[in-house]
């Protein structure tokens, strides 16, 4: 019997199973003013988008964490599948970012933007494809509590404003929807409250603290209204309370004047404090 | 140190602020000029306090001694020796400068005289009186018993000897307080006009109706009620009619004219919880 020589098999290399695809994630692209930008980021920590934002006056950044996108930094990545556009402060620049949005998105793509200084349905008139917008109210503090605002336009479609709902959901915000109108419910509420504050501080009816120990002590706010203007920025009332005097005509909008004089000097109660400190540190 | 406290007027406010002075250990007149209105308010008033004690809050004899300090007069003279009278009467310019005028024929050349007035001018008030450096408004922010805010409102005429004296009988009460300068709705009633009255212009616009309003401010604004919840609770007609004093304080300024939602609120008797209807229905509330 011949003796079988004893041959070794070929060792098979092991081949690791392929992967199965992964399916791409969605990706959000958010650009707008900083304070408002850097306060919604928060909310998708735990949401499974590819997260994208660029905030107006600064250099394109993605978030360095697992949430960017690697590789390539594109200004809008093709697979947008929801941009927020969230600036008050410059309207010029506001419709610069929300043109490009509109050229740079898929048709497909929904476009949510702030309408707390401007009308959703006005800001669609700068679009070619309306359909995909939604107003929201954005403003720093607000963005970030668990409720938001939407505005629908004339224009937007259900499968717009259905898309948006879900999406809000998806980072674990609740909606309220209500007309377009510049300011929407909150911010108008507020904004008018912290001018009314403004008036009386001119009017030397009460000092600033005087003025927040009661409105929380003896009314039940939250935050006193000074803390609020210095919370969300007098520049950012300013511009809510612009909107809504040139928006309504209405003389109940009229700016207090120190406000004005404050924000437009680019100051405000404690935050010039802090900030001017801050400075003088360094 | 205030040892004696005159209250002129034993509705909610005067008997209510009677009753947490006495409880502070201040010697009490409660003065009121019908003498039922006057009884009525204190039996209310006992009645309150024992409750205290049924819950084990007081004891027996706190509430012997908290009553022994509460002397019901119907004479304003009686008032003579109190460190302060403060006035809970009815919101009219002349029946309280008349009284303040009274008062201070009737009390001792030290006496503090307040007023407890949510709308009317202090400078007003004190213009009655040969010492308007002597008078000054206490305005208690929701019931004295229950509340814990008080603006203390500076006249023109008013001292800072009397505005600090004020502070510390506040304070000895467990009021916090602030001095505001007299000035049409003061500090609270002013902003909370601005705040009431745009959610009303939201709604008269169809923007959000109330119950949206209210879930806004609640969620998007941390508040603990919404608007129209806080003006049921407080009374529609209240803030109808603090939104027109302050409309026609201010010579009519746009800023705080009165929403017509209020007026036709008031007007189909929808004036909040205490008629079980405002912009909620209440008819089970308290049940």
């Amino acid at each position: 019997m011949k003796k079988q020589k004893w041959k070794s098999k070929p060792i098979q290399k092991r081949v690791p199973p392929k992967p199965a695809p992964q399916p791409t994630k969605p990706s959000v692209y958010i650009i707008g003013d900083r304070q408002i930008v850097e306060e919604v980021l928060p909310a998708f920590a735990s949401a499974d988008y590819s997260l994208h934002y660029r905030i107006n006056s600064s250099s394109d950044r993605t978030v360095p964490s697992t949430h960017s996108s690697k590789g390539k930094q594109e200004l809008v990545p093709e697979n947008v599948t929801f941009a927020l556009e969230l600036s008050n402060l410059d309207l010029e620049l506001k419709r610069r970012n929300l043109e490009f949005l509109d050229r740079s998105l898929n048709p497909s793509a929904v476009i949510i933007s702030s309408s707390v200084a401007v009308s959703a349905s006005e800001q669609s008139s700068w679009l070619g494809h309306k359909h995909r917008l939604v107003g929201c109210a954005a403003l720093p503090w607000i963005i970030g509590r668990p409720l938001i605002e939407i505005a629908p336009t004339p224009f937007t479609t259900t499968g717009t404003v259905t898309a948006v709902q879900s999406f809000f959901r998806s980072i674990g915000k609740e909606i309220e929807i209500v007309q377009d109108r510049v300011g929407l419910v909150f911010p108008r509420l507020l904004c008018r409250v912290i001018n009314e504050t403004a008036y009386a501080l001119q009017d030397e009816i009460a000092a600033p603290q005087d003025i927040d120990a009661a409105m929380k002590l003896g009314a039940g706010f939250p935050l006193g209204p000074i803390e609020w203007a210095d919370r969300i920025g007098l520049d950012q009332v300013y511009a809510v309370l612009k909107a809504l005097h040139t928006d309504l005509g209405q003389e109940r909008y009229c700016m207090a004047p120190l406000l004005k004089q404050m924000a437009l000097g680019g100051t405000w109660w404690h935050r010039t404090q802090v900030q001017t400190d801050e400075r003088s540190e360094a | 140190m205030v040892k004696h406290l005159g209250v002129v007027g034993a509705g909610t406010m005067g008997s209510g602020i009677a009753q947490i002075a006495a409880l502070a250990g201040i010697e009490v007149s409660l003065y009121d000029i019908n003498a039922t209105v006057l009884r009525q308010a204190l039996e209310k008033l006992k009645t309150r306090l024992r409750s205290n004690v049924e819950q084990g809050v007081w004891t027996e004899s706190d509430l012997n001694e908290t009553i022994e300090r509460l002397h019901p007069r119907t004479r304003l003279a009686e008032l003579s020796h109190s460190d302060i009278v403060i006035e809970a009467v009815i919101e009219d310019l002349r029946i309280k400068k008349d009284l303040l005028r009274h008062l201070e024929a009737d009390t001792k050349p030290t006496t503090i005289l307040a007023s407890t007035s949510s709308s009317l001018s202090i400078t007003a008030l004190a213009s009655a009186t040969r010492h308007p450096e002597k008078v000054l408004g206490v305005h208690f922010i929701g019931s004295p018993v229950n509340g814990g805010f008080v603006e203390i409102v500076a006249g023109e005429g008013t001292s800072a000897e009397t505005i600090r004296y004020a502070q510390e009988f506040l304070n000895h009460l467990g009021k916090s307080s602030i001095v505001v300068h007299d000035a049409p709705g003061f500090v609270v009633h002013r902003l909370l006009n601005s705040f009431f009255g745009e959610s009303l212009a939201i709604v008269g616009e169809n923007i959000a109706d109330h119950e949206q309003i209210d879930r806004i401010v609640k969620l998007a604004g941390s508040f603990e009620h919404g608007p129209f919840e806080s003006m049921d609770e407080a009374g529609i007609d209240l803030c109808l009619q603090i939104s027109e004093t302050l409309f026609a304080q201010t010579m009519y300024d746009p800023r705080h004219r009165p929403h017509m939602l209020l007026k036709q609120m008031v007007d189909s008797g929808k004036l909040g919880n205490k008629s079980g209807a405002g912009f909620y229905s209440h008819v089970n509330a308290g049940k």
